[in-house]
């Protein structure tokens, strides 16, 4: 079995824990907003943006697989 | 399971194709045409027509179909930059170049799902259509375009001195501002870059998550990929809208200048409501 394959699997592994923290925390975030204040229910296309913010961590993540 | 994939990969020659650049046709004087070029230009054809043909066809009274369809694309952007700019005749101004950027990506996102873009069709060897957002020179060219446009319309609301100021904002006096300024002038290029990764990203991969489960699914493609399919449907209107929206985000901050302003009792208030 060639190394890289591990280094690979350790990269995928880490590399997702950060950007699927973050996303969960802006979920989160977002429920409680509308929880506490149902009119925050309108600023859902705004979670998207920061969330597309968020996942650019993920897919260079994903991209450098196709790299090393 | 392990065993399954195994006969499944054993059958098969060889791994999915997975391209992360594009591959270069044919040259026009020296000046290489790739496949992604070449598919932009017909996409970009495309939109013209189509986008020419339903504004004359458009009335006063709504029409069904697909004039309703752009009708509606036009509204949302002018909607959206009407809640960030806080003007109606502002919006109208400004949503021409915006509208046009939108309904590119999302057709240049979606024409790439098309059956025969990709491996189907080949031009000596190599891929003849690629999806033009799957490409990352073409998204540079797109994210600079729209940043230079920024800048541009930041200068022509401000004028040049009040478009400096933006950057150097605070006591000239203070060699802080210098400082803090050149790196708001480095954050206004690294929007380029991300702007232009998150694009030509989620395509690309969703390209390459298509081609996986094609390959995974052996006889039973279709099924297999027909999810990545409808979800790779959803991401192009979602990243088209993404990138019109953080555009139109850059283009108010660039032309407001409130940040001078200092917000009073508010913040007390919101500091008792948590507590409480």
């Amino acid at each position: 079995m060639e190394l890289d394959v591990l280094a690979k699997g350790i990269m995928m592994g880490f590399g997702m824990l950060g950007p699927a923290i973050g996303i969960g925390l802006i979920g989160s975030a977002f429920m409680n907003a509308v929880g506490r204040n149902p009119e925050a229910a309108k600023y859902f296309g705004q979670v998207f943006v920061i969330i597309a913010i968020v996942e650019l961590m993920a897919l260079l993540v994903f991209a450098s697989l196709f790299i090393i | 399971m392990f065993n399954i994939l195994q006969i499944i990969a054993a059958t098969e020659k060889s791994g999915p194709a997975i391209h992360i650049t594009p591959a270069e046709l044919f040259t026009i004087g020296g000046f290489g045409v790739t496949n992604s070029m070449f598919y932009g230009f017909i996409c970009s054809l495309l939109i013209i027509i189509i986008l020419v043909i339903t504004a004359q066809r458009m009335t006063i009274r709504p029409k069904r179909g697909f004039t309703q369809l752009v009708e509606i694309g036009t509204e949302f952007i002018i909607g959206t930059i009407e809640n960030s700019m806080g003007s109606r005749k502002k919006a109208v101004y400004y949503a021409p170049f915006f509208a046009s950027a939108f309904f590119f990506v999302m057709f240049s996102n979606w024409l790439g799902l098309l059956p025969g873009v990709g491996e189907a069709l080949t031009y000596n060897g190599t891929p003849l259509l690629r999806p033009f957002t799957a490409d990352l020179n073409g998204t540079l060219a797109a994210s600079t375009i729209m940043m230079i446009l920024v800048q541009y319309f930041a200068i022509r609301e401000n004028g040049l001195k009040g478009y400096l100021r933006h950057f150097f904002a605070g006591n000239l006096k203070n060699p802080a501002t210098y400082l803090l300024g050149v790196f708001e002038v480095f954050s206004e290029l690294t929007r380029i870059a991300s702007l232009a990764l998150r694009l030509f990203l989620n395509v690309a991969i969703g390209e390459i998550i298509i081609a996986i489960f094609t390959y995974l699914g052996s006889f039973a493609a279709p099924v297999t990929a027909l999810p990545f399919i409808l979800l790779e449907l959803f991401v192009g209107a979602l990243q088209a809208y993404i990138f019109t929206m953080l555009t139109i985000m850059y283009l108010s901050a660039a032309i407001k200048h409130s940040h001078d302003t200092e917000e009073k009792g508010e913040s007390a208030d919101e500091m008792t409501a948590q507590t409480a």
